[in-house]
């Protein structure tokens, strides 16, 4: 094994791991602030992916597709929070699940019903395709593109989060609900509105990988449990851990299946698993 | 007098609609048609699953995303047994559960230590690594092919014959169901409930809640791994879907229909289930968007499910001492 082939998988898993974290990023927002495991979060994001294909086919405008499938995506989100989440909350964590569960179920089917059941793929847009040769696999703009709009996220959230008035008020929802709403805060527009940006950000991710996986039924089984273990391995509710996480994982996995080829898939899943019989709340986890 | 007391203690209405149903089970037998046993096959073996699931769900309170892996280790045991060790169904059923209990105990010391929420998502991560494992290992489980020719004539039984077959399919179930219904009269089935009500008071009245969970886990695993080794007989294929999560998600969703907090709800639920997915799926190809419509409906109206609708109903009439559906 030579260095250039493990740079360029190193530069992969770069890649992968900030799909990675965008596919986590809108989960870990929902249960950190919403204390709800968001089950149908994957379906958000193939619902983003599909609307991205739709609008990409009709408008061929990259940019204004993407807004568009993402604000869709939020605001479909925004709808489940309203008319379902919103009544579970006072339920046990179990029903919680259990009403995202019956939204993935709902939203695959639906999916399936729009789209078909084949797979829907486009092309990346001609700027972004063209890239720079290494050893032999091309690494293009568009790779360049999800890594740097991953950290653009990630900026994004932790300023969004302390230094805004309503990140401020968010935080404090985050940490105590009743004290906070004592306090003035209205934590019912605070939980709607971080369900509309975590799955627009799902939304996001999703139309993003459009170009890269072909998109169709089933994906979003794969996913959710994907981001799951991401959010896992990070620690339940924190953000800067996951970002970690996810791009250690992205790379770690990708320089791995240099090593090991045949582990593939099944690296990231023995990778959690230990991870947690050691430390049972993530590495980055609080408690 | 005291064996009489005893007796009378153990009889109730869950037992009376038990045996009432494995009467009418080995009746359809007698019609001999095709079709009902096929569906009554499929009940049986799903009804096992769902109240396997059930003690872990129902009565630990322990949400687990990972029952396909129970299901697929019975499933691959009995495949890989009968086909590479000793030729025979029965046996190989049996041998199913040594190899269950094992795996029950490994994903217990991995997942149980943690809380619900992490037992939901570990138990998910689980399932799914031995879902990649049965596609990787190529040589020993025929990867996404599966395995095919599981034996239904071995050295010492043949259940060639459809009757046969569900014959033997229904001395499981009704061993199985009567088992867990002697659980749930016993002091164990009580202490495991409390797990579901009241996990924080068990440890003050001197109960360790990690053994009870684990004991919750291995009958929950073995029940279930029992109906994946009778499911792999009764198709002679096993093929990795049976290990993937949304095959898992199943006997929960079942549970929730018939409704989770009784005894008897899985078994409705699997019967609910398993009658609408082989007649209704054939015409309604998207017949999962009502399902989860369903389940919403019930999680946000009738959390007791079917059987919980049928007790306010009895309630409402004052039919409750008539109908003795509680534990």
């Amino acid at each position: 094994m030579d260095l250039t082939s493990f740079l360029v998988q190193a530069l992969i898993g770069l890649y992968k791991g900030s799909l990675y974290w965008i596919l986590a990023l809108g989960l870990v927002l929902i249960f950190g602030v919403v204390r709800v495991i968001n089950f149908a979060h994957a379906a958000f994001y193939v619902t983003g992916s599909y609307l991205m294909y739709t609008f990409y086919t009709y408008t061929s405008n990259f940019i204004v597709s993407l807004i568009i499938a993402m604000i869709i995506t939020g605001a479909l989100g925004a709808i489940v929070e309203i008319t379902i989440i919103r009544r579970v909350y006072k339920l046990e964590t179990i029903y919680q699940l259990l009403a995202t569960f019956g939204v993935a179920l709902i939203a695959n089917e639906a999916q399936k019903l729009i789209w078909g059941k084949g797979v829907v793929y486009i092309s990346i847009p001609e700027t972004l395709s063209r890239g720079v040769n290494l050893g032999g696999i091309t690494i293009n703009y568009y790779m360049a593109l999800i890594v740097v709009t991953g950290l653009l996220l990630f900026i994004a959230t932790i300023v969004f989060m302390n230094y805004t008035i309503t990140g401020l008020r968010t935080r404090a929802v985050w940490r105590d609900p009743v004290m906070s709403e004592a306090l003035g805060i209205n934590t019912r527009l605070i939980y709607t509105l971080v369900f509309f940006t975590g799955t627009a950000l799902a939304g996001l991710g999703g139309a993003l990988t459009v170009p890269l996986i072909s998109v169709g039924p089933g994906l979003a089984d794969y996913l959710i449990v994907t981001a799951f273990i991401i959010v896992v391995i990070a620690g339940l509710g924190s953000i800067t851990g996951a970002y970690i996480v996810a791009i250690l994982v992205g790379v770690f996995s990708s320089i791995l299946v240099l090593i090991v080829p045949e582990l593939d898939i099944v690296i990231l899943y023995i990778i959690a698993a230990l991870i947690l019989l050691f430390r049972p709340h993530g590495l980055f986890g609080e408690r | 007098m005291y064996m009489l007391r005893r007796l009378r203690a153990l009889i109730d209405g869950n037992i009376i609609a038990l045996l009432l149903l494995i009467g009418l089970l080995g009746l359809i037998s007698f019609t001999g048609h095709r079709f009902y046993m096929y569906i009554a096959t499929l009940i049986m073996i799903f009804g096992i699953f769902a109240m396997g699931y059930n003690i872990l769900f129902g009565y630990a309170g322990l949400l687990s995303f990972g029952h396909g892996l129970f299901f697929g280790v019975g499933a691959y045991s009995v495949a890989l047994f009968t086909l590479n060790v000793y030729r025979d169904p029965l046996v190989g059923v049996l041998f199913s559960i040594p190899i269950a209990l094992l795996t029950s105990i490994i994903v217990g010391i991995l997942t149980l230590k943690h809380g619900r929420v992490y037992f939901a998502i570990l138990t998910l991560a689980l399932s799914m690594i031995f879902w990649s494992a049965l596609i990787k290992l190529r040589w020993l489980t025929g990867g996404s092919d599966g395995l095919v020719g599981i034996p239904k004539r071995g050295v010492l039984v043949d259940l060639s014959a459809p009757t046969v077959f569900y014959y033997f399919t229904l001395v499981f179930f009704a061993a199985i169901m009567l088992g867990l219904y002697m659980l749930n009269k016993s002091r164990y089935g009580l202490l495991l409930r409390a797990l579901g009500t009241n996990e924080d008071r068990l440890p003050f009245l001197g109960y360790s809640t990690f053994t009870l969970r684990m004991i919750a886990l291995t009958i929950s695993g073995v029940v279930s791994a029992l109906a994946g080794a009778l499911y792999a007989v009764f198709y002679s294929v096993v093929t990795p879907d049976v290990a993937y999560w949304t095959f898992g998600a199943e006997p929960l969703v079942m549970s929730l229909i018939g409704g989770s907090s009784y005894f008897l709800g899985p078994l409705v639920g699997a019967i609910i289930f398993v009658s609408l997915t082989t007649t209704v799926a054939r015409f309604a190809e998207y017949w999962m968007l009502l399902l989860g419509a369903a389940l919403i409906a019930m999680i946000l109206f009738f959390r007791g499910g079917l059987l919980g609708f049928l007790e306010s109903l009895a309630g409402r009439f004052k039919l409750g001492v008539y109908l003795r559906w509680r534990f």
